[in-house]
């Protein structure tokens, strides 16, 4: 039984955090776009979209990379108050790490500073360029995150072993067939192509064309491995009492959220079917009072299809043993009852790195803001479930997101 | 650079053809990976016992492409966790059947250990004769 940990913010109050902005640019292989640059059009989107300048920023978080060592090392999260001219005003700046999951994370630190009076108006950056990276440095650098390299390393470990072993554990357990798992890459490629910010926005994709492609880690095949990608995106959170002060009409804000860290490096997850998910999304439900009944859309994290079956399964979407034949059955779909990563998730809107889940968490809000393209904007959608993991699926971490009104 | 104490007694169990489980000397509970200090009790007081070598396969893949800088000579090859008799869980090379063949593996199949994995500081295993 999962503790009952009370958020101390309510619905309305003046210190309760929302999210009022959201910024992002096009996913994909972009090598002439600079990793400063991406940051910067992000942020000034954002704050656009949040109805503010950089001057209102008093906090900064920036989500990390993984493209480069030389970038990871800097104190970008600084550079960017420099960039964006509010060095001087600016009050705080650093860096929040969990691999896939930090946006998840960088959500509750803003949340908490915003709630205790730390923070006003914080803005929260990522982004990775992957899609440009020289493709042995990233795949050596990813063997060094969350890969320990004194004990696994040695096994020659990658990401891709990681997921196809999760995938194989997942097959086994639920009966899933190929063609279900690649039904899910499907799912997403049907969401891609609403998105014209997607790596793969208008290339359709068919289950026959995902098996028919190259083995490269059994039962893996090359379109069931997420494409790397440059991409960036941000956000901007600030409090109930300063969105009425600017007229803000519509925000989003947090009703709860839960977590488990399961492990760090995959040999010792003692079920790679489950991992997580079932006590983070107890904590979740116990935080909230939502059950997973309650959402009128999904944005959970999918590297791999069975990284979002096992999370659907442990979330109580589907069904234990269900959840790529839910997917597959239609479910998530554009249209479908409920749906599921509507921007076209890690594996068709692209995989940018730690920046995955910050553009799954970024679609979500923009959903709930009702400022997604028409095409794909869930009509009148109140309430998401985001969930997000990191390094080799070592955490499982679900966002309660709902749509509030400041000003009423 | 100088190894830890424990990855060097591990890795020298391997070299000597046994597979080595931490073990705490205060709580008497086996630990894998190794630690600096026991999860259970916290007690640095840390020895080992030598594993039977036998366990069930929970997971495995067949890496095909993309291996990690210094890997690249060894694709294709097989990665599994196995979980030991012992109650621990590491993670391991799998013994291919004939050329290349791993075709026969599945989850949960009864797994042994064969040795060091040649050229690397790794276990590697086999099926078990049913």
């Amino acid at each position: 039984m999962a503790e009952n940990w009370t958020l101390h913010t309510s619905p309305g109050a003046a210190n309760d955090p929302v999210f009022v902005g959201v910024g992002e640019i096009r996913t994909g292989r972009f090598p002439e776009r600079g990793f400063i640059e991406a940051l910067t059009r992000v942020a000034i989107l954002a704050l656009k979209d949040a109805g503010m300048v950089p001057r209102d920023i008093d906090t900064i978080l920036l989500i990390p990379n993984l493209h480069s060592a030389a970038d990871q090392a800097d104190l970008v999260f600084s550079r960017m108050v420099e960039e964006l001219g509010i060095h001087g005003s600016c009050k705080s700046s650093y860096m929040v790490h969990s691999g896939g999951s930090t946006s998840d994370n960088a959500v509750r630190a803003a949340h908490g500073l915003i709630a205790a009076g730390h923070a006003q108006n914080v803005l929260v950056l990522q982004c990775e360029r992957w899609g440009s990276a020289d493709l042995n440095e990233m795949i050596t650098m990813l063997s060094k995150n969350g890969i320990p390299g004194e004990w696994e390393l040695p096994t020659g470990i990658q990401f891709n072993a990681i997921g196809a072993m999760i995938t194989r554990r997942y097959m086994h357990a639920s009966g899933s067939t190929p063609e279900e798992m690649a039904a899910i890459c499907v799912t997403l490629r049907n969401w891609a192509n609403l998105n014209e910010n997607a790596m793969f926005y208008e290339k359709p994709l068919t289950v026959e064309r995902v098996l028919s492609s190259q083995m490269v880690a059994d039962p893996l095949h090359a379109f069931e491995c997420p494409p790397m990608a440059d991409g960036a995106c941000a956000f901007v959170m600030t409090s109930t009492e300063n969105a009425k002060k600017r007229g803000i009409g519509s925000a989003v804000r947090l009703a709860g959220s839960g977590g488990c860290v399961s492990h760090y490096c995959l040999s010792q997850e003692p079920d790679q079917a489950v991992l997580g998910w079932p006590l983070a999304a107890e904590r979740a439900w116990n935080q909230s009072g939502w059950g997973p009944q309650d959402a009128d859309l999904l944005e959970i994290y999918d590297s791999y299809a069975a990284v979002t079956a096992i999370a659907l399964e442990g979330i109580g979407i589907a069904p234990k043993g269900e959840g790529a034949r839910w997917i597959a059955a239609g479910n998530g779909d554009p249209g479908g009852k409920l749906p599921l990563n509507t921007n076209g998730g890690l594996l068709s809107a692209g995989h940018t790195g730690v920046g995955g889940g910050t553009a799954l968490l970024v679609e979500g809000i923009r959903q709930l803001l009702h400022r997604a393209p028409s095409k794909r904007q869930i009509e009148g959608c109140q309430r998401a479930i985001i969930g997000g993991t990191g390094g080799s699926y070592m955490d499982a971490q679900i966002l309660l997101l709902e749509r509030t009104k400041p000003g009423a | 650079m100088n190894l830890p104490k424990i990855v060097s007694e591990f890795r020298n169990g391997l070299a000597a053809g046994e597979l080595l489980v931490q073990n705490c000397n205060e709580c008497g509970k086996p630990n894998m990976w190794p630690r600096y200090a026991c999860p259970l009790c916290q007690s640095e007081n840390l020895g080992w016992l030598k594993s039977a070598g036998k366990g069930t396969l929970h997971s495995f893949c067949v890496l095909r492409q993309g291996a990690p800088g210094g890997f690249e000579a060894d694709i294709p090859y097989a990665i599994g966790v196995v979980n030991l008799d012992e109650g621990v869980q590491l993670a391991v090379r799998l013994q291919p059947e004939g050329e290349e063949d791993w075709s026969a593996y599945r989850c949960d199949d009864r797994v042994e250990f064969v040795g060091k994995e040649d050229g690397r500081e790794c276990a590697l295993f086999r099926r078990s004769a049913s």
